[in-house]
């Protein structure tokens, strides 16, 4: 293995320093090029967890590149990010693999759900890796389907633990979230778990349809049963059920998986209100984020990048798909190749994988079916004087090992498949 | 069929068996996709030719995706007998929703089939087991037959075109046949027909079931390419997709919604590619084809065809 994980977050920093200097980031003719595929929805209902992942892959390989390149296997590579829109839809999803393969991309990230399934039986026949954000896609059967980043929505442990430790007397919650496995469903099995663990009654969940257009009377009906704490699993509508809280005077706990677009939620409602909002996503200019047990390259710098060149379009997975890259390369190095199936047998080969928020393990056997994704520590973060501002780390393997019995119960009861 | 529509037909057939090795990787999962829609837009043309047009023919397509991928994932039949099963199945369902749809006729049908089609769609949703839920079913097997590998689009699409082949002639068959005209007599002379004893809810119902059968052959025959069967594959949205492939086509005569699904995907490939309109406006572009479509062309793409061709023997004449 000729470059270590460290040893190329300390080159993509050196790489930003002469990017800063006004290097040409371009790629020159006759560099070597490895492709790194990003099959996402970029437009559509889902284009928020797609497309700001391919910007933020662009910041990276960019900043790569300005360094020059990374070396594999005696070989130094320019990385480029290839995107190709899906919509969520299945059958571009299809197209988009097929595309991205006859491209010659080392590695396919995608965002989850049913556009993985359509494609995760070709990538196990073409020895494709590919990588998702959803690790309820991982079965016993796609052993080249891998989650290195998110471990989405196991991570939902954590707030409700934090909640639970600070605010003792809030004992009872009700949940809202789509009604949809991938996504809505997950997350609220693991938040009933997590309440369940903490001793803290759920007293109603709430799974809408992606068609509500008013949510006043299902927040209406939820606050009905005075819940102390309102909890929003993965929800798309997060901004009009916050909205609904507001206007309902609701003055109890929130706690939410995700607060993309925060700032629009503070001017439909006040900075007051959403004040103590608790969810999962961190600005990456977070001064807890600045430390050197964080494994992402230069999060200050890539924040304020993203910021200058794609201002109000940062989202949950702005730095996950990014996240997914650093790692591929970190696993590319040590496997001295590109091979799509060298690199996943280096990632495998690390027992204590990096992640973004320190190292981690290969977790999912005793869920899924596989050990291909992994958990580490993951941050819990408040919203404070108006920003969002990480306020603990806390472990989501430690948790799991404690509770999976309770988890896999909630996931049974919801129909969820389990193993 | 004339000699000279057979020699056009052979013609097409032989440019199509080439097509797919002039054609990019993802314009030969197009010709997939593409090939499979001509027959769902030919199917349910049968269906309307008796005068009704129903929103359920997408989620009869679903039928017949889920029941072929049920039973080649859970049963693990093989795709060669899933899929005509896979017709079956949804030509039952067809059969057993005739009893309450027909009892309506005109609006009132077509919003009954929607309803019909929606409560299906919710059960496929709301069942998780066995059904996956919004997620659908996973990781569906490929057909297999010898060494070919049809997870390849070329050897899919040619599987494809043979299956989409003798369903267009079995379709075109049945129209040409006293039973196709019938189907005409039920919708333009429906009191006459009764008149001379043609049992019109029968001609109905015949006429949805067929067409439930070779869409739901085309449901299995797209999710075993996508390896995914879900909910929201067959939602009301696609159906307006068929809806105005056969508008714009014109669904006068056994080509017109053909002629319409084939311009308006490469219109729609040709969009994409320029990136001329934001695909999320896409819809809306399609929108605006339908009204087009509906105030200058009634009879759609087959209707300049027709006036095109009689102008030229008129000319000759």
């Amino acid at each position: 293995m000729g470059i270590t994980r460290r040893n190329l977050l300390r080159g993509t920093a050196a790489g930003i320093a002469v990017a800063g200097t006004g290097f040409s980031t371009q790629l020159l003719a006759g560099q070597k090029t490895v492709k790194i595929g990003l099959n996402i929805p970029m437009t559509g209902d889902y284009a928020p967890w797609g497309l700001p992942g391919l910007y933020g892959c662009n910041i990276v390989a960019n900043n790569i590149n300005a360094a020059g390149g990374v070396e594999i296997g005696g070989e130094t590579y320019m990385i480029e990010p290839v995107g190709y829109d899906h919509g969520y839809d299945t059958e571009k999803a299809i197209t988009g693999y097929n595309t991205l393969r006859h491209d010659d991309a080392a590695m396919i990230m995608m965002l989850g759900g049913s556009t993985v399934g359509s494609i995760i039986g070709r990538a196990q026949r073409n020895k494709m890796l590919v990588s998702t954000l959803l690790p309820s896609d991982i079965t016993p059967d796609t052993s080249n389907l891998v989650a290195p980043s998110e471990s989405h929505p196991l991570y939902n442990c954590t707030g409700v633990d934090w909640l639970a430790d600070n605010f003792p007397d809030a004992k009872s919650a009700v949940i809202v979230t789509t009604n949809d496995i991938e996504y809505g469903q997950q997350s609220a099995a693991v938040y009933q778990a997590a309440f369940e663990a903490r001793g803290i009654e759920v007293l109603d969940t709430n799974f809408h349809g992606f068609d509500v257009t008013d949510f006043a009377p299902i927040v209406q009906g939820l606050l009905a049963s005075k819940p102390d704490i309102f909890c929003m699993a993965t929800d798309v509508y997060t901004t009009p059920l916050i909205e609904a809280l507001y206007n309902q005077g609701y003055e109890g706990k929130i706690i939410s998986c995700t607060l993309d677009l925060y700032d629009e939620v503070i001017a439909k409602t006040s900075k007051e209100f959403v004040e103590g909002i608790i969810f999962q996503f961190p600005d990456f200019d977070d001064p807890a984020l600045q430390s050197d047990d964080i494994l992402f390259p230069d999060p200050s710098g890539f924040w304020d990048t993203f910021q200058k060149d794609y201002p109000g379009q940062w989202s949950a997975v702005a730095w996950e798909y990014p996240a997914n890259l650093v790692t591929w390369v970190s696993a590319a190095q040590a496997a001295g190749s590109i091979e799509p199936m060298d690199v996943l047998a280096a990632m495998k080969a690390n027992p204590n994988p990096p992640h973004v928020f320190g190292t981690g393990k290969w977790w999912g056997k005793d869920l899924y079916g596989l050990d291909n994704c992994v958990v580490g520590r993951w941050p819990v973060v408040t919203m404070q004087n108006g920003r969002a501002r990480i306020v603990e780390f806390r472990d989501v393997g430690a948790w799991l090992d404690k509770n999976l019995d309770i988890l896999k119960r909630k996931m049974q009861d919801l129909g969820l498949r389990t193993v | 069929m004339s000699i000279k529509n057979l020699i056009i037909c052979i013609v097409i057939l032989a440019g199509l068996v080439a097509l797919p090795h002039f054609l990019a990787y993802n314009f030969q999962d197009l010709l997939i996709f593409l090939a499979v829609n001509v027959l769902v837009v030919v199917s349910y043309r049968l269906v309307t030719l008796t005068g009704e047009w129903s929103l359920i023919h997408v989620v009869m397509m679903g039928v017949g995706a889920y029941a072929s991928a049920m039973l080649s994932k859970m049963a693990g039949f093989p795709f060669w007998i899933s899929m005509p099963i896979a017709g079956l199945t949804a030509a039952t369902i067809a059969a057993l929703l005739c009893f309450p749809l027909f009892r309506m006729t005109q609006f009132y049908f077509l919003i009954g089939s929607f309803a019909a089609g929606e409560a299906i769609r919710l059960v496929w949703i709301y069942f998780i087991d066995p059904f996956g839920g919004s997620s659908g079913i996973n990781n569906l097997p490929p057909p297999e037959l010898g060494d070919i590998d049809f997870y390849e689009p070329i050897p899919y699409f040619y599987m494809t075109l043979i299956i989409v082949t003798i369903s267009l002639f079995i379709l075109y068959r049945i129209e040409k046949s006293r039973v196709g005209l019938t189907l005409n007599a039920v919708h333009w002379k429906a009191p006459l027909a009764e008149s001379v004893g043609v049992d019109t809810w029968k001609y109905r119902s015949l006429a949805l079931i067929v067409g439930s059968f070779f869409v739901g052959i085309a449901g299995a025959l797209k999710v075993h390419y996508l390896g995914v069967v879900t909910p929201h594959q067959f939602g009301i949205g696609v159906m307006v997709f068929v809806l105005i492939w056969v508008i714009v086509g014109g669904y006068a005569s056994f080509v017109g919604p053909i002629i319409g699904v084939v311009v308006l995907t490469v219109f729609d490939q040709g969009l994409r590619a320029s990136g001329i309109v934001d695909p999320a406006v896409q819809p809306a572009v399609y929108g605006a084809v339908l009204i087009a479509s509906i105030l200058f062309m009634p009879e759609g793409l087959e209707g300049i065809g027709k006036r095109f061709f009689s102008k030229s023997s008129g000319e000759n004449a």
